[in-house]
């Protein structure tokens, strides 16, 4: 008796693919970079911050709006994700006055970070 | 001033009122504000007093009691440090604010202070309103800087191989500090232990006083 | 860094790590038309009149002499004002005439 040939099963389903903005840009224990953009406008990353390097210490779910775009009367719009970003003081102040263990921690807006290549 | 607060919120004519003195320009500027929405039906005379009654009824005491428990019950620990606002809803305090909480754990190896270094957010729904020093600069901008001097000014130190950790609330989420409970409290009650507990030791500024001596 | 830039690249209230001086450890109990404010932002922040973010945005629209001169609430009723003129909600007549009626509600013993 001749074998069935090898038929292929119908094409398998495609993984579950997620939305724009579901998924977060970062994970926890990245090592991140608060921008160093001077826009007008409102802003709530405080320019001590600017252009220093942290790491990510938890995802805040869920996502939630822009609070720069909220600030203008939008009540709705895109969802990214914040995050709760470790900095230690001695990266924020050169010369930090306090144990080198001391750090800071604040939320940032997804839009406001980069990661920091190996 | 003198009048009642509730004065303004009725759409009714007034009658003029006798005082020792005439509000100020923005106490005006609020009435007319809030009685021009209210006319205009876009805000309701009834929220403005329920919603001074919110603030009223949210004071410190609610804090004290979730950090009681707290010390008591590890099981409500860990699900307060993992969600501090559905840790708080257990004790029914809402948050009316749409803001969430982190609770932050002093332990041996860490202590946390909060700010708002851009303007005053505060874990409101569950301590009430904040003092005037949490808002004004020198704590703000100080606090993030040189927190251990901010820390000296209230009398507290703290040694140098315990991280001193600054939260800066920007965003939706607020902060309340589990300060540590202190020595010499193993016979209290949760009502005893949530007595000792200030709404300066959950902003983190102080550390809960250890008590004097009592006999069992 | 002294030019007009920073004048737009710095919000008046971003003061975290800037110099200043001791805690001074000032407590008030509000006064009754601050804590109507208070209670007015968070009305108008649940029906997003005027959401809690665009209260914060307006405080800082005010500018820096404001910022410093005004206190806590005076700020707030000022954005206030300021952001309803702007959203076409009032007018400055209605808020002028508003404003004298009800100061107008006050007798003043000699």
């Amino acid at each position: 008796m001749t074998k069935v040939a090898n038929v292929p099963l119908a094409p398998p389903k495609p993984t579950l693919v997620l939305a724009l903005g579901e998924e977060p840009v970062f994970a926890a224990g990245e090592r991140i970079r608060i921008l160093m953009r001077q826009p007008i406008g409102h802003y709530r990353v405080p320019r001590y911050l600017r252009g220093k390097a942290g790491v990510v210490e938890a995802v805040i779910k869920p996502t939630m709006l822009d609070n720069e775009e909220e600030a203008y009367g939008r009540n709705a719009g895109m969802r990214r994700h914040y995050y709760r970003i470790a900095i230690p003081m001695t990266e924020i102040w050169p010369d930090y006055v306090g144990s080198p263990r001391d750090g800071l921690r604040i939320e940032v807006f997804e839009t406001w970070l980069e990661r920091i290549e190996a | 001033m003198n009048h009642d607060h509730e004065r303004g919120a009725h759409d009714h004519p007034h009658a003029p009122i006798s005082a020792d003195q005439a509000p100020g320009y923005y106490d005006l500027m609020e009435t007319a504000v809030r009685e021009l929405l209210i006319e205009r039906r876009l805000i309701g005379a009834d929220e403005i007093r329920r919603q001074i009654e919110v603030l009223d009824s949210r004071t410190p005491a609610l804090g004290a009691k979730v950090v009681a428990r707290a010390w008591l019950d590890p099981n409500f620990k860990a699900r307060l440090l993992a969600d501090g606002r559905k840790g708080c809803e257990e004790f029914g305090i809402s948050f009316y604010d749409d803001t969430q909480l982190i609770v932050l754990e002093n332990t041996e190896t860490v202590h946390n202070l909060i700010v708002c270094t851009l303007c005053s957010c505060y874990p409101r729904p569950v301590l009430g309103l904040p003092p005037d020093w949490y808002k004004l600069k020198p704590y703000r901008a100080r606090a993030v800087s040189e927190p251990r001097a901010v820390l000296a000014e209230f009398g507290t130190h703290i040694a140098d191989d315990v991280e001193v950790r600054v939260s800066d609330s920007t965003a939706l989420v607020r902060y309340l500090v589990l300060p540590r409970r202190p020595q010499g409290t193993q016979a209290y009650s949760e009502e005893d232990l949530a007595a000792l507990v200030t709404r300066d030791t959950m902003i983190g500024v102080v550390e809960v006083n250890t008590p004097p001596e009592r006999p069992n | 860094m002294n030019s007009s830039e920073d004048l737009l690249k710095r919000l008046p209230n971003d003061i975290g790590g800037m110099p200043a001086e001791p805690i001074s450890r000032i407590e008030h109990e509000l006064a009754p038309w601050e804590k109507r404010c208070h209670a007015l932002a968070d009305v108008l922040d649940f029906h997003k009149i005027i959401n809690t973010e665009e209260k914060r945005r307006g405080v800082e629209a005010l500018g820096a002499e404001m910022v410093g001169k005004l206190s806590y609430y005076e700020r707030w009723i000022a954005a206030f004002a300021n952001i309803l003129l702007q959203k076409g909600i009032l007018v400055p007549s209605d808020l002028a005439h508003k404003m004298a009626e009800v100061e107008a509600r006050w007798v003043t013993h000699p």
